[in-house]
């Protein structure tokens, strides 16, 4: 029977550094594997531990594997420090559920993004360029700290390009450099500026992803301008050992978020405790 | 099927069960200290000095969890071919006396590793599939035993391969499965008549009327378990009891039906070599949901301790429609704060909208 806490090889071939915190992976399979945008992996750092991450490589790809980390905790740090192209590292998964894409068919959606929050997107991003024909539109905002703080700062010129896609950047302080829009990503959800993009709000869906006090105020704001529950899609990601809802902590309710998530629908959570941190 | 056992004849019994595999037993010993003496109840593994053997009359101090699922063991090394796969079943191991909230835990924990579908814990399910369960009827019950009010008896009624009944002159046991029958089949013995039967069932009855003698008051909580556990995180009043919790997690460790672990990886003895490991965790641990950067869903102690109670009676049932607890009470014999799980319930019973 198949071991499912052995931790397949996956050899870094790339390191990308994004931002000075913020970097990107990219990983050449042991084995070929398929996901849907949304779903997540367990990473392994041999000999230091684990930490769940959401490729943020385009789920077409089957043989290489792209995911973006910051440096934060304990697994992170040793991984930024010390891991070199080459070197291997370990992974478990696809587990969750994934975006519900087939939900998103002939729908605009709004993608919003904070900081590091736009790795798991970017993956989503591409999973809906391949079906751009069946979309009706794609609004991406993303907040960043600082310019220099921006993630995936060279392929915004392309995205742009692209048709039926807006891209819409703000960041929290004024820089010297920066001539866009500046303050905290919500203020690309005010009623004027969605007026302004040209959003049809009732025919929407909204996913965002982003630090946890940014998800908590971006639904606020949502629900101020007029979505609802139903149309928001948040990526609840928690800490996770096994990914499978057997060590039960990643709860909210009665929903692991590792089995039942990482993106939950917030209609679906909301009347339950601990929702935001 | 129900057949006797003289009750000399235990000895050729558990020589039967040797030959199947390691036999573990519920064991009971008068312990002197210069406190004075006092009977402990422990899980001890049965070589060959067993002449005066007998099965004791309550649950012992340890868990049987740890058969399924011990406190640490290795789930993978890496990178390494051999580890892919987990190979057949194991040798098997006899749990012997074990009573019926034990075994009650074994059917409940399977619901997570075993039903689940998706993923299926191979360790968990080479570790179940070789139990072979002798269970045994309770003798008499603890003050902290409540089985009765979560719809337990305090004897097996399904699961075991033999149960063991103590009657006067006789062990009844009562043959639950085919190993079972296999067993018995190696000691050539009598069919019970009515009247052991009926000596059995007097027997049950009299733990029966105790328990709910002893937990009376308590039932009435107990109709509104799945409610009070929902509502717990809308208000704070009723749980003061929490205050006393101390967040050591014995209460979690001495479940037999807390299953919450974390996997940790090591590094090995040989260069390139790595090991991951499963451990108990629990969720009365401020490190249990705490993320990178310090953020914790579960930030407040309150938080932590109703979460215990969130998951036995309220996802746990919402998911499988059991409750997740058995009502051995060792939780509550072993609570360094002396709280007691079914005065908790009381308690925030009040702030329950019914």
């Amino acid at each position: 029977m198949e071991n499912i806490y052995y931790p397949h090889k996956g050899v870094v071939k790339e390191i990308k550094e994004e931002t000075p915190k913020i970097k990107t992976y990219r990983l050449k399979l042991d084995k070929k594997l398929s996901f849907r945008a949304g779903q997540f992996m367990q990473l392994t750092v041999p000999g230091v531990g684990e930490a769940p991450f959401t490729p943020s490589s385009s789920p077409g790809e089957v043989e290489e594997m792209e995911i973006t980390i910051m440096r934060t905790g304990r697994v992170t740090s040793v991984l930024h420090k010390e891991v070199k192209v080459g070197d291997f590292l370990g992974l478990r998964g696809p587990f969750g559920k994934g975006y519900p894409i087939e939900k998103f068919i002939g729908k605009e959606i709004l993608i919003v993004g904070g900081g590091v929050g736009l790795a798991p997107l970017r993956s989503l991003i591409y999973a809906l360029f391949d079906r751009i024909e069946e979309i009706k539109q794609i609004y991406i905002c993303y907040g960043a700290k600082s310019p220099e703080d921006q993630c995936f700062k060279d392929e915004y010129k392309d995205w742009e390009r692209k048709k039926k896609v807006s891209l819409n950047l703000t960041i929290d302080e004024s820089h010297p450099k920066w001539k866009g829009t500046v303050g905290l990503v919500t203020c690309l959800l005010e009623k004027d500026y969605l007026k302004k993009i040209g959003i049809d709000i009732k025919n929407s869906y909204v996913v965002s992803c982003g630090p946890d006090v940014m998800l908590k105020f971006v639904t606020f704001k949502l629900l101020e301008v007029g979505f609802k529950p139903e149309q928001i899609y948040l990526s609840m990601n928690r800490r996770m050992s096994c990914g499978f809802g057997k060590c039960a902590r990643c709860n909210i309710g009665p929903y692991y978020l590792c089995k039942d998530g990482p993106d939950m629908c917030y209609a679906d959570i909301k009347d339950y405790p601990n929702v935001f941190c | 099927m129900e057949v006797l056992l003289d009750k000399n004849r235990i000895k050729n019994f558990i020589e039967v069960l040797l030959g199947y595999g390691r036999v573990f037993a519920s064991w009971e010993k008068e312990i002197f200290s210069n406190r004075g003496s006092k009977t402990r109840r422990f899980v001890r593994e049965i070589k060959d000095n067993f002449s005066d053997y007998y099965i004791p009359k309550v649950r012992t101090f340890d868990n049987f969890k740890s058969f399924v699922l011990p406190g640490r063991f290795k789930v993978a090394e890496y990178p390494s071919e051999k580890w892919i796969d987990i190979g057949e079943k194991g040798e098997k191991e006899v749990l012997l006396g074990i009573k019926a909230c034990d075994l009650n835990s074994f059917y409940m924990i399977d619901k997570v590793f075993l039903e689940d579908s998706l993923f299926v814990d191979p360790f968990y399910k080479k570790r179940r599939e070789s139990l072979i369960l002798i269970s045994s009827d309770c003798g008499d019950s603890l003050d902290s035993c409540f089985c009765n009010v979560l719809g337990f008896s305090p004897y097996p009624e399904k699961g075991f391969d033999i149960n063991i009944v103590e009657l006067k002159e006789f062990y009844l046991l009562e043959i639950g499965s085919k190993i079972g029958e296999e067993i018995s089949k190696n000691l050539s013995l009598n069919q019970a008549g009515k009247k052991e039967l009926r000596e059995r069932d007097e027997k049950r009855r009299k733990v029966k009327d105790k328990l709910e003698k002893q937990n009376r008051e308590f039932s009435k909580a107990f109709f509104y378990l799945e409610s009070i556990a929902e509502q717990a995180f809308d208000s704070d009043s009723g749980w003061e009891l929490g205050s006393a919790c101390v967040s050591c997690g014995a209460c979690t460790n001495v479940c037999p039906v807390c299953y919450c672990f974390t996997l940790f990886d090591r590094k090995g003895e040989k260069e390139n070599n790595y090991k991951r490991f499963m451990v108990w965790d629990s969720c009365q641990f401020k490190g249990f949901s705490q993320m990178a950067g310090g953020l914790n869903p579960r930030f407040s102690h309150i938080d932590q301790f109703k979460n215990r109670y969130y998951h036995k009676f309220f996802r746990f049932y919402k998911k499988f429609g059991v409750y997740k607890c058995t009502g051995c009470g060792r939780c509550i014999d072993n609570c360094l704060g002396g709280i007691d799980m079914r005065e908790v319930f009381l308690g925030a019973l009040e702030g329950v909208k019914r």
